[in-house]
């Protein structure tokens, strides 16, 4: 999905999955910036079963075809310009990045690896030195260089370019070529995120230095197989617009590793529902997000493995901190105790049990559950107590009026919480928190909305009185400045509810302006308790997607799919092979 | 006939034009209008802008419509906003494919549909047609996506009779015989569809014109019955079906996008829908005028088939019709 651009992108890929379909979907991938290797651990797994194919008792086979499947198409490959999840999941078989993760999200060079070992920080936190293998080579057969990671960075950190990669590297100084292989970046200013920057696709310099910046997305590289040259151990060799795209196993591939499959087919679908027919059917071998409300009928089918637990997305409702989106001006979230309360109302576990079926975890901060930066009991846990709602709506003066509903200074507690049609899962959750916040005296209209609409018309300008959404997070790391600084208000940001809280803003500076990982640690769970207090969101939980395989389609355990990653469905395809 | 005929194409070719505006103008006013949903909205307001201009999205609509349609009538259907690929390497594919579809249904329909329609006409309320009308009925009301999604089930899922969806297997492009088993299902789907109001048309028809005094009079005069059916009515009850098929004649084209969806058909319907929600515009303004483009000729094929069928229908000069 989505590279660097941050979680604006994952909510595009969430939500765009919301509308069309049942569940959500999946993905988030590796970008912004971290320091040292985030030790993000994946998250354990939930009573799901986690039903890992067994490895054919033979071991692996080379050849034969996989069949993937998707319900969207890529819109273009070049990694200048990849932003939506069907372009980056084609993308990343084809192209190597810099640096990999491994399964706990860590970066690190991967025998697949553009990079021959971890970047060498200087003591200073300034500079980051990348060396390349020496045996690394283009499809068509020129060697890749430091001479392409330059050209990369400052492709894409040209505005002309209107590339996303803009915002990975906007603290990136300079990137120089030190030899053939070796590249150093030198940052602005300290910026802990910045090695996830690093897991990063590299365009080839011979293939486009001559375009013009402003003329790379009209350029057929990324969107003509036959002129997309690669660098993975796959080459883009067919692309059916809407029916499917064909990789080949590239022959002359550089690495070490090589891939046991022969050939990808990745097919696309109208919509999740066909795809998942089309799996049971044996169709196809694999798809990355069953509807949550088909797991359980995948499951009686049979045929298909599923691996489902909590992944790096996280459900919240966002409370607007701008008077204007309310009659009278009149904001009814601006109490603390209101915001408290309406947390305490919430019926989180619940949803967890009923909605999920049990495949999520609760969330009192916006840090992933057993991640480094989880701030644990440090981020205040609102329990679901309707009597503790009342109390803390009374304390901050709503009195019952004539017809049961809460009123203050003359206004009713009613507002109407917006979120994107055809979700299935957030129409549910809609329905609770309506309930919910009924049984304490506030009326809530729940509103879905077309997704282009909304993002347009509410989302992207922060008009709205409350949200119901999700992030996915692209990167393990735990900076989250964008979305809750007041830095970042709409039009150009994406703190769309308007929350400024002057403490949290230093924090998320701090946060990222120093490498050393303890200390980033505190500073964390300093948010984490700031963040609960104040209340800016009602974190919800913590979800999954369930990643489905056939029976043809065999890995070795420690490369099974790992959800709690970017890409996470498709983890070491290169080790997996395919039987008949 | 020839001065009429040249009327009705300019007069259709001012209603094209018309067309195109009116739907340039709404897709721009639509919200989340192309720049905002193909450029995410996790971009910084100058990449944005940045990647619009690269696109040429910056200049004002009038400017952007008259480039498009300066491009339109050098035969320039335009590029894709999202990836630059020429929209005719998109469409005339799938308008093949569609056509492939709906043809096929709409052939069976109509081979079951009339004859079954005329048979019924001259048994109204046997078993023949109260069959029919439960059959039309369920065409009606049977929702075409979950009757599809029932057939894939019970036949293909369970029974594994027929292939889940798609138009050919994997490496048998091109084979049709694999075609003729993809195309079974959906084909049952539409022309179910086709099937209930094509019947009734039919069957409509037919019992008006056996109402007539003329069939009164073949039949006191001892014409047999056969002959009454065939030589007499038949032609007469052919009109206002033939209307019909050619109103119909544009959804040939335009196809069927749920079922196209419900069994990954890469037709038109599918890409029309795909490219909405994609705020294509250029390519929806191309379905547009094709559709709009085959609304014509559906009409004037009508009523050319008129003339054909009912040598009682003149055109008059005036354009009207004197019967």
């Amino acid at each position: 999905m989505a590279k660097k651009r941050k979680w604006w992108s994952g909510l595009l890929v969430l939500s765009l999955v919301g509308v069309l379909f049942t569940g959500c979907s999946t993905n988030n991938t590796a970008s912004s910036p971290t320091n040292a290797p985030a030790a993000t651990e994946a998250p354990a797994a939930s009573a799901a079963p986690d039903a890992t194919e067994a490895p054919a008792a033979d071991g692996p086979v080379d050849g034969g075809t996989i069949v993937l499947s998707t319900f969207s198409d890529i819109v273009n490959i070049n990694p200048l310009l990849v932003n939506d999840t069907a372009s980056g999941d084609v993308a990343q078989f084809v192209f190597a990045k810099l640096y990999n993760l491994d399964r706990g999200g860590n970066v690190t060079p991967e025998d697949w690896s553009l990079a021959a070992e971890l970047p060498v920080i200087s003591e200073d936190g300034l500079t980051y030195t990348v060396k390349l293998k020496d045996t690394i080579k283009w499809s068509d057969g020129q060697p890749i260089t430091a001479d392409d990671v330059v050209y990369t960075i400052e492709t894409g950190k040209n505005p002309e370019t209107g590339s996303p990669l803009i915002s990975a590297y906007d603290k990136v100084k300079t990137v120089e070529k030190v030899d053939d292989h070796t590249v150093k970046f030198t940052l602005s200013q300290i910026y802990a995120p910045f090695l996830y920057s690093l897991v990063q696709e590299i365009v080839p310099a011979h293939v486009l230095k001559d375009v013009k910046p402003t003329e790379i997305q009209t350029n057929a590289y990324g969107t003509d197989p036959a002129k997309t040259v690669t660098s993975g151990p796959w080459k883009w060799t067919a692309w059916k617009q809407g029916e499917s795209h064909t990789l080949d196993a590239d022959p002359n591939y550089w690495g070490t590793v090589k891939p046991h499959i022969a050939q990808i087919v990745y097919k696309i679908y109208a919509d999740q529902n066909t795809e998942v027919q089309a799996i049971m059917k044996g169709d196809t071998d694999h798809i990355s997000a069953i509807p949550v409300t088909q797991v359980e009928a995948v499951k009686a089918a049979g045929t298909v493995d599923i691996i489902q637990k909590p992944g790096a997305q996280y459900e919240y409702i966002n409370f607007n901190f701008d008077g204007k989106n309310f009659p009278d001006g009149y904001g009814l979230f601006q109490g603390q105790k209101t915001r408290q309360a309406i947390a305490h109302a919430v019926n989180r576990q619940g949803m967890v049990d009923n909605i999920l079926k049990g495949v999520g975890a609760l969330m009192n901060a916006p840090f992933l559950p057993d991640t480094w930066a989880d701030p644990g009991d440090a981020a205040v846990n609102y329990d679901y107590s309707a009597d503790k709602a009342k109390a803390l709506l009374a304390e901050d003066g709503w009195v019952a009026g004539k017809d049961g509903i809460l009123v203050k200074d003359g206004h009713r507690f009613s507002f109407e919480l917006q979120y994107n049609a055809g979700n299935s899962r957030r129409e549910q959750v809609a329905a609770v928190i309506q309930q919910n916040l009924k049984d304490v005296g506030i009326e809530v209209t729940p509103k879905a909305i077309d997704f282009a609409a909304w993002i347009d018309q509410n989302v992207t300008p922060g008009k709205y009185q409350a949200l119901l959404l999700a992030w996915s997070l692209n990167t393990p790391d735990p900076d989250a400045e964008s979305i809750f600084s007041s830095k970042y208000f709409p039009p150009a940001g994406q703190n769309s509810g308007w929350y400024k809280n002057e403490k949290l803003d230093q924090l998320w500076i701090d946060g990222y302006s120093t490498v050393d990982q303890n200390e980033r640690k505190e500073i964390y769970k300093e948010v984490g308790k700031e963040i609960s207090t104040d209340l800016p969101y009602v974190f919800l939980y913590q979800y999954g997607q369930a990643i489905g395989t056939g029976p043809r389609v065999h890995w070795a355990e420690e490369d099974k799919p790992e959800p709690s990653l970017g890409y996470g469905q498709f983890f070491h395809a290169i080790k997996w092979w395919v039987t008949e | 006939m020839t001065e009429y005929l040249i009327r009705r194409v300019l007069q259709s070719v001012l209603v094209i034009f018309l067309i195109t505006i009116l739907t340039f103008l709404l897709i721009h006013a639509a919200p989340g209008g192309p720049t905002q949903v193909m450029l995410s909205p996790g971009l910084t307001p100058e990449i944005f802008e940045q990647q619009a201009k690269n696109l040429g999205l910056d200049q004002p609509i009038p400017v952007q419509y008259v480039r498009w349609i300066g491009d339109l009538l050098q035969g320039d259907l335009g590029y894709t906003f999202k990836n630059h690929i020429p929209i005719s390497d998109l469409l005339w594919p799938r308008i093949g494919n569609t056509v492939i579809l709906m043809g096929a249904a709409w052939l069976v329909s109509l081979l079951i549909a009339i004859p079954w329609g005329i048979y019924n006409s001259t048994k109204v309320y046997g078993l023949s047609d109260q069959t029919a009308s439960f059959i039309s009925y369920l065409g009606f009301a049977m929702p075409t996506f979950w009757f599809g999604i029932l057939l894939q089930q019970q036949l293909s899922l369970k029974l594994d009779w027929f292939p889940l969806s798609d138009m050919y297997t994997r490496g048998k492009e091109g084979n049709i015989g694999d075609l003729f088993m993809h195309l079974v299902l959906p084909i049952t789907v539409l022309a179910l569809g086709f099937l209930a109001s094509y019947m009734k048309y039919a069957r409509a028809s037919m019992l008006e014109v056996l109402d007539q005094d003329y069939i009164r009079t073949a039949r006191a005069k001892g014409v047999k019955e056969r002959k009454v059916i065939f030589r007499h009515a038949l032609r007469n009850a052919l009109i206002p079906i033939i209307t019909i098929l050619g109103l119909d004649l544009p959804m040939l084209v335009g196809g069927a996008a749920l079922t196209e969806n419900v069994f990954n058909w890469p037709g038109m319907g599918r890409w029309f829908v795909e490219m909405a929600g994609a705020r294509e515009y250029s390519a929806l303004m191309a379905v547009t005028i094709v559709t709009a483009v085959m609304v014509v000729i559906g009409n004037l094929l009508a009523d050319i088939l008129y003339v054909v069928v009912d040598p009682r229908v003149k055109l008059g000069k005036q354009g009207g019709k004197a019967a």
